[in-house]
């Protein structure tokens, strides 16, 4: 008994400095987000905030234009598109570079994994000036050989929205694609040769051998993924929404919304019901994918 | 045997059309990078004019140039790289141990911190961001580097327990017991079985921390203010041409001097790269 209870103070002993730097650095802000999110804290009450209740969170939530639910929204069709686009794509390519006796698959590899390489941001700034800018715009240039006006494509919601997707897509393939192909060559080949002889095509083979046998390897890191497209913050962040520099599409996800709320119309109160919520969504994510993974 | 030539033929036949379509997946996908290599080299300002070609007529180097003359890059270097030291020493040094033991013993509250910890390393710091502003302003940390190195090494503080446990994880325990019997003490079991193992994990921990304070952008330009104590990303980022003011093709030069180092970190642990970001974010 004493043994043990020395073993849990050791333990302790060893752990606390990391412990307490999350607990100062992670922890404390959380809880101190939630104790404003009960407050009217704004640019105008920076020390004289009062406490109004829940009423942020009825703001968010049932205030119909409030921009919460809606960004919601938003976020989850973004999610939703990005993962059917990068699984599919991924899956297919991965397939290619893992037909048999294909030589310099490793070159192709290599080159299909600078962009994740490349630092995030410099890569979104790349895009936005090199890509979809007026003026430097390759695509415009190009639209311009073809005698067409210019075409201000983070201006609208509908094609920023569509720019930001094809941009993420381009930072996150690589990833899938790596996860795929490292999962591709784990599936038995014999199993393909006896369906060839069984006459079953690409389609088929990959419906019935392939998919089901990577599908327990590739879980973690597509549920990984899926986070990390839902807390999304840069891609939107730095093609539409940089302060000082707003390029007119309003496509806010959560964490845009959010970060505008408290650092540009500086409504903390409300800003911090928001983020709230979102770790409640991803709080309850978690705990909703965890569980089905142990029921497997 | 005339069937398998015909075979072999078509075989050949369809590599190439796999050859054809990867070759231009590449050049699709690298698009944006050629175009920022090429702007920034090219010594006609041709830019305005519609007859860009990604091969410049003429080269210079003047963008390049132009980075570190009219721009204190190196002193955001110097910034980068003291903000990435400190950050680093700083949770390696609290999360090699903590990892450890979280990895070897089984004490009384293990299970729900670690729990915990995989909650909370779902939590987007921009979250909590104001509330981190708030706290840290009158202590004097906002607008210091010293408040900065906290944040970055409690960010990362998570990852490298959660990341570093589980590489512990898979390291057998049964080489340290027969180390112990064949006599080793508790310090030398550490310095010479447990570190010499952990080294990859470690590494692979060190260079994403070092990747992250490198990239980070966001807490940079809001906790930081004034010009000389930009790092690399918000130097860059205040670099960036608008669609009406700034220098694209110096911007460009710009970015590529900032990836270089990175690319080149990339692809010498890039191995590792898939299980030192998966390993951690979901076992439990």
């Amino acid at each position: 008994m004493k043994k043990k209870s020395k073993n849990t103070l050791w333990a302790y002993l060893c752990s606390s400095p990391s412990l307490i730097l999350i607990l100062l650095i992670i922890i404390f802000p959380i809880l101190y987000t939630a104790y404003i999110s009960f407050t009217n804290m704004n640019v105008y009450h920076w020390f004289d905030f009062e406490f109004v209740g829940l009423k942020n969170y009825r703001d968010a939530l049932f205030v119909f234009d409030s921009g919460f639910l809606s960004a919601l929204l938003r976020t989850v069709l973004w999610t939703v598109v990005s993962m059917i686009l990068q699984l599919v794509i991924a899956f297919v390519l991965a397939s290619l570079l893992n037909i048999q006796n294909f030589r310099g698959r490793r070159i192709y590899k290599t080159l299909l994994m600078i962009p994740w390489a490349m630092p995030g941001y410099v890569s979104i700034l790349l895009w936005k000036t090199g890509m979809f800018n007026s003026q430097f715009g390759l695509l415009n240039q190009w639209l311009e050989k073809l005698g067409m006006n210019p075409i201000r494509f983070l201006a609208g919601d509908v094609s920023a929205f569509i720019c930001c997707s094809v941009v993420n897509l381009w930072l996150a393939l690589p990833f899938m694609i790596m996860i795929m192909d490292g999962a591709l060559q784990a599936v038995d080949r014999s199993c393909y040769e006896s369906a060839v002889l069984d006459g079953a095509g690409w389609f088929q083979r990959a419906v019935y051998i392939t998919i089901p046998a990577i599908r327990q390897i590739i879980a973690p890191s597509v549920l990984i993924t899926v986070f990390t497209t839902f807390k999304q913050f840069d891609v939107v962040y730095l093609l539409t929404c940089q302060s000082g520099a707003r390029t007119g599409a309003n496509i806010h996800t959560i964490l845009t919304y959010a970060y505008e709320n408290a650092f540009i119309t500086n409504n903390y109160g409300y800003s911090s019901a928001i983020s709230i919520l979102i770790f409640v969504i991803l709080i309850g994510f978690s705990l909703l994918t965890g569980r089905r993974k142990k029921e497997r | 045997m005339k069937l398998k030539t015909s075979k072999k033929i078509r075989r050949g036949a369809g590599h190439v059309c796999l050859h054809v379509f990867f070759t231009g997946l590449c050049f699709l996908t690298l698009i944006p990078v050629l175009y920022a290599v090429s702007v920034s080299l090219n010594a006609e300002n041709s830019l305005l004019g519609s007859n860009f070609r990604f091969i410049p007529e003429s080269f210079t180097i003047k963008n390049y140039l132009a980075v570190f003359t009219d721009y204190p890059v190196m002193l955001w270097f110097k910034n980068s790289m003291i903000l990435a030291a400190a950050t680093l020493a700083l949770s390696l040094t609290v999360g090699v141990p903590a990892a450890y033991v979280f990895s070897r013993r089984r004490f009384a509250g293990r299970n729900a911190i670690l729990k915990a910890l995989i909650l909370l390393y779902s939590f987007p710091s921009v979250l909590s961001m104001f509330a981190i502003y708030k706290l840290l302003g009158p202590m004097g940390l906002v607008d210091n580097r010293l408040g900065l190195i906290l944040i970055y090494a409690g960010t990362m503080a998570v990852f490298a327990l959660l990341n570093m446990k589980g590489y512990f994880d898979s390291i057998p325990q049964e080489i340290e017991e027969a180390a112990s019997i064949d006599g080793a003490g508790s310090l030398q079991l550490v310095s010479r079985v447990v570190m010499p193992l952990a080294r990859p994990s470690i590494l692979v921990t060190a260079v994403m921390i070092l990747i992250y304070v490198w990239n980070e952008y966001l807490f940079a330009t809001t906790f930081m203010t004034g010009a000389e104590n930009y790092t690399l990303a918000a130097g860059l980022y205040s670099l960036q041409a608008t669609e009406i003011s700034g220098s694209w093709p110096v911007f460009a030069a710009a970015s590529l001097v900032i990836s270089f180092p990175i690319l080149l970190v990339f692809f010498a642990i890039q191995r590792y790269m898939t299980s030192g970001l998966t390993a951690g974010g979901v076992k439990g």
